[in-house]
């Protein structure tokens, strides 16, 4: 069931918490394609040592994605962004400009993937063992603008 | 297929021909990882074959839920031990055996021996062998970050440190820079390969036949896992188990010393304050696991990654005789990047002291060990291992089966563990009796007589000197280790979570439903082969034995006071384990035992 409502979940990363177990991971592929596959899932946990923390599509406001999409095939349902299949020519521009990866191409089915916050159950906040990831409803408003202000685009 | 990645490499590195074997052929008689392992090692290895000829087998195998339930990292490693002559086994977390499976091979078999020093590069169906001349004298960090940069971003890297490389008898295989399959001497047995490592990437999923009932189970087990009470023990866990082995009096201090360390609390206590205060810590797991049981550790501008739970720190410590931590820590750091057993390694130079090579709580340890690593003067006699060199300098040695180190652990008071140590084929303890009901009396004295109660009827067995049903508890640990590595599952969260859930789990990956009886069974049929394979090679009761100095020592002060093993009464001990796994007296499995498990050899 896709989340279709007045309240739009957000995910919070608690990057202090994580310890790498790579559990969202494994229960996001699983949800989504039915297999056990870190390049499958839409969620990443990156690090260097012994910091790591998951990364995935932030659900941001004004989305780079959707902009550069030629053939607009990415679309809101509610507040969470699909990517439409019959209209997407797989150019990977979205995945390109996400400056921090939260859309990725999967070579193996040919199509791209995003975070759709499970239609509002999001499993990786539900299995994280460490409760790193966290489902909020309000978040604050420099959040909202989500990659942009990676871009440096506000402040 | 469900849950089993399919393929098992088999590489000749003789001729440098690869083969792909269907895991199929084995799963219905040996289930997975040390299971099958020990199937390919009792078939490949030829019965007069040493664990340094190109003729053995280097077996790596991951279990049919590796990758695909909560706690589940584990890939063991199987081969001929050039310790003990003997099979030899070890397993170890970490992410390799995931990535293995991911890369579609549920394990690697590695036999011949080659002409240059290589590595091993998998991925999926592209295998190539690398150049290692330039690392083949790094250490297992420097090793890790080449053979990283050899494959693309998510790799994972199996390798040998100067131990391996120089052949040292109690070097194992690390698996990244954290996890090792330490015990046994397989690093060795990987350098007389001439292999220095494997580099695994992949991206093929762990396919799994009932999506919905795993969701749901994994749930539940992660649940039971985070809310159990020693859960939040775990996050503090590098500080405290120093002083928690003192409480559940197992360290032993020096050369297995008969008196007790005066300065034993004072270093526990140092240790503990070093990691609360002077480190910085970051908690890490391995795949799949929410127990947190290493973490990365930052002192002065050196770092690496420490496992807690296995102790090793805590050995430097006690056996070593080492107040400062600071020490204990650049030694930890030495071993670690050498690739080295630390809990051989520290038994050996403890055994050197006593023969006045090194002085136990200094600095001449870091020496000590550059000498026995690159084999130089009295250090290549030490290299080989605390039984030979026990044999060189006539002095007697503490060591147990086949000449294999003792644990970290003193085993002269815990009757269970030493039986284990004397029939167990790798004689490898925590490979057989980790988280025994002796091991936590005295620091959780409800839970180990509740264990001991379930499994041999009495709660007064769980006290560690008395000898009574000792046999029921180590066979039936050893079989849980058996379906721990076969499955792929972390035997500490195995043991912790009710069976019901795993068995659940294991039939929503694979679709196969088995009773906790079914797996018994494979664990006993397991047993019975890895016996097999030492009595192929003439092994028999004789051999199930300790050193023969852990028989006359006693203790003269210390919590233990007047304790020492009773030869008798711990040959008794021996005679009913035999008669429980169906062998005869002298150790060798019956006929009828061979038929039951359809092991009948000719």
């Amino acid at each position: 069931m896709r989340y279709i409502g007045d309240i739009m979940p957000y995910l919070i990363v608690h990057e202090d918490k994580c310890v790498g177990c790579h559990t969202c991971e494994m229960v996001c592929s699983l949800s989504h394609e039915g297999v056990i596959n870190l390049n499958l899932s839409r969620i990443h946990v990156v690090g260097y040592k012994g910091e790591k923390f998951p990364i995935m599509c932030l659900q941001c406001e004004d989305a780079p994605c959707e902009l550069v999409c030629p053939m607009e095939a990415i679309y809101k349902e509610g507040d969470i962004r699909y990517v439409d299949g019959e209209k997407c020519i797989r150019c990977k521009m979205c995945s390109l400009v996400c400056p921090i990866g939260g859309v990725i191409y999967d070579a193996i089915n040919h199509k791209m993937l995003r975070c759709d916050l499970c239609g509002g159950d999001p499993q990786c906040a539900k299995y994280c063992p460490m409760e790193a990831i966290e489902v909020v409803e309000e978040v604050p408003e420099r959040r909202k603008k989500g990659v942009r202000v990676l871009y440096g685009e506000e402040d | 297929m469900f849950g089993y990645a399919g393929k098992i490499l088999f590489v000749d590195l003789t001729n440098s021909v690869i083969k792909k074997e269907e895991t199929e052929k084995y799963i219905a008689d040996f289930l997975g990882g040390r299971g099958i392992a020990t199937k390919i090692a009792y078939d490949m290895i030829p019965p007069g074959a040493n664990a340094l000829d190109p003729e053995n087998a280097l077996i790596f195998m991951t279990g049919p839920m590796t990758g695909a339930a909560p706690s589940s990292s584990r890939i063991d490693v199987v081969s001929l031990s050039p310790v003990t002559n003997m099979l030899g086994g070890s397993s170890a977390g970490g992410d390799f055996g995931t990535f293995l499976k991911f890369s579609g091979y549920d394990g690697i078999v590695i036999y011949g021996k080659s002409k240059e020093k290589v590595f091993l590069k998998i991925c999926e169906n592209d295998i190539t062998f690398e150049d290692a001349s330039k690392i083949w004298d790094k250490d297992v960090f420097e090793s890790v970050d080449y053979m990283k940069e050899a494959g693309r971003e998510m790799v994972e890297v199996a390798t040998i440190g100067r131990g391996g490389a120089n052949l040292i008898k109690m070097s194992g295989i690390s698996f990244s820079k954290r996890s090792l399959a330490s015990r046994g001497g397989l690093g060795a047995v990987m350098g007389s390969k001439n292999l220095k490592g494997i580099v695994v990437s992949g991206c093929k999923g762990i396919k799994v036949r009932n999506r919905d009932v795993l969701k749901k189970t994994n749930y539940e087990i992660l649940r039971k896992l985070v809310e159990s009470p020693s859960y939040e023990k775990y996050k503090t866990w590098h500080a405290k188990i120093a002083p928690s082995l003192l409480k559940a009096r197992r360290p032993y201090f020096g050369d297995y010393e008969e008196e007790y360390w005066e300065d034993a609390e004072e270093a526990a206590k140092n240790a503990k304050e070093f990691f609360e205060k002077k480190v910085k810590i970051k908690s890490n797991s391995c795949f799949s696991c929410p127990l947190r049981c290493w973490a990365w550790i930052e002192y002065e501008g050196e770092e690496a990654p420490m496992v807690a739970c296995q102790g090793t720190f805590s050995a430097i410590t006690f056996i070593l005789k080492i107040k400062e931590p600071e020490l204990a820590w650049k030694i930890y750091l030495k071993m670690q990047r050498e690739g080295l057993d630390i809990m051989s390694t520290v038994a050996v130079i403890a055994y050197a002291s006593r023969l006045g090579k090194v002085k136990l709580g200094s600095e001449e340890i870091l020496d000590f060990i550059d000498k026995i690593v690159n084999r130089v003067g009295e250090g290549d006699i030490f290299a080989e291992g605390i039984k030979k060199a026990a044999e060189y300098y006539g002095v007697p040695a503490v060591y147990v089966k086949g000449g294999m180190e003792s644990w970290s652990s003193d085993i002269r008071p815990f009757r269970g563990i030493s039986l284990a140590a004397a029939v167990t084929e790798s004689g490898s303890i925590s490979r057989a009796v980790h988280g025994f009901p002796e091991s936590s009396y005295y620091t959780k004295p409800e839970k180990a007589k509740n264990v001991a109660k379930k499994i041999a009827g009495r709660e007064d067995i769980a006290e560690p000197t008395i000898y009574e049903e000792k046999h029921k508890l180590v066979a039936h640990f050893e079989n849980e280790h058996i379906i721990a590595d076969s499955l792929g599952i972390c035997d500490t969260p195995l043991l912790s979570v009710p069976e019901e859930l795993w068995l659940k789990a294991f039939a929503a990956i694979t679709g196969l439903n088995y009773s906790s009886e079914d797996l018994h069974y494979y664990a006993e049929k397991i047993r019975t082969l890895e016996r097999l394979f030492n009595v192929r090679r003439g092994l028999n009761a004789k051999n199930d034995t300790l050193s023969e100095r852990l028989f006359q020592s006693r203790f003269r002060s210390g919590p233990w006071k007047d304790v020492g093993i009773d030869r008798e009464k711990f040959e008794e001990l021996k005679k009913k384990y035999y008669e429980l796994r169906g062998w005869d007296e002298n150790g060798i499995p019956k006929k009828e035992t061979l038929k039951k498990y359809g092991l009948e050899v000719e």
